[in-house]
């Protein structure tokens, strides 16, 4: 089973992948509405978002958990070895 | 030759891991690595020879508990459309784990940084899915926001686990409950739907 190479969902039917497509590393939900991936920033804002409404997080504590999950997946290896993390506020 | 030694080295990396998980759930973080090995069969030297030290074991072991449980829950999801059939195979699926996950979130504060981003990521899965469904529900339709939702039932069934010496001092605490927990839980959400 694949699972999405930004947020590391499991994607086990073509609606789980980007497109419907099967052959996509990512999820529809860390796809653009053009069916790109979303950038490092665009990802890191909605998973605190999604922590904050989801679970009633306080933002630095939804950000610290974003960043940590972020961290572990192979998407954004590049960033975190640039320190993009810390980029992540101002935009 | 090289093949094999690879996985025998493998078979006793995951041989370690699910020792550790039984110690762990039995005697909860604080067992010392001597009861894991002795558990697992192997020299004391041996876990070492695997993970650099016991924070690592523990970090590694976490890091495949939270992915089979995080899978679990999104597969149970994906199979339970109605708010009651989510929260019974939830529980069923922390039943199947139940001193294990105990002991995680007693005892979390304690742990390796990885502990709380086990706990997290698990809590995220949960969150995602059940928010699904309980925006659907009476309360949320009454303007109680879905995060305050699944927190309420988390609180529920983690205060019964924590303080299961209260509750079920010599059984499995969740089987016990589910029924009265999913009642009092579909109750409170539904509340305030007979006057729509």
């Amino acid at each position: 089973m694949k699972t999405c190479i930004a947020c590391g969902m499991p994607m086990q039917k073509p609606a789980d992948f980007a497109g419907g497509d099967m052959t996509k590393d990512y999820c529809i939900y860390c796809a653009r509405p053009d069916g790109t991936m979303q950038s490092f920033a665009e990802k890191r804002a909605g998973m605190i978002r999604f922590l904050q409404e989801t679970q009633g997080m306080e933002k630095a504590a939804a950000a610290e958990i974003a960043e940590a999950s972020m961290r572990k997946l192979p998407a954004w290896q590049a960033q975190f070895r640039k320190g993009a993390a810390a980029d992540g506020d101002a935009e | 030759m090289e093949t094999t030694r690879l996985q025998q080295k493998q078979q006793t990396r995951q041989k370690i891991l699910a020792a550790a998980y039984r110690v762990y759930a039995q005697k909860g973080f604080s067992a010392p690595t001597a009861a894991i090995a002795k558990e697992a069969g192997v020299s004391h030297g041996s876990i070492f020879a695997h993970f650099a030290s016991q924070a690592q074991l523990v970090e590694a072991l976490l890091e495949q508990f939270g992915t089979q449980l995080g899978a679990g829950l999104h597969d149970l999801a994906e199979n339970n459309a109605d708010l009651q059939g989510l929260l019974r195979a939830h529980l069923a699926l922390l039943a199947r784990h139940e001193q294990f996950y105990l002991h995680l979130i007693t005892e979390k504060g304690q742990l390796p940084p990885q502990a709380k981003l086990t706990f997290a990521n698990l809590q995220s899965v949960a969150a995602y899915h059940f928010g699904r469904v309980l925006q659907h529900t009476a309360a949320a339709q009454n303007g109680v926001p879905p995060y305050m939702l699944f927190n309420t039932w988390m609180g529920l069934v983690h205060y019964y686990l924590m303080n299961k010496e209260l509750f079920s001092p010599d059984a499995p605490l969740l089987p016990r409950y589910t029924d009265e927990l999913v009642h009092t839980f579909l109750t409170l959400a539904q509340i305030g739907e007979e006057q729509k």
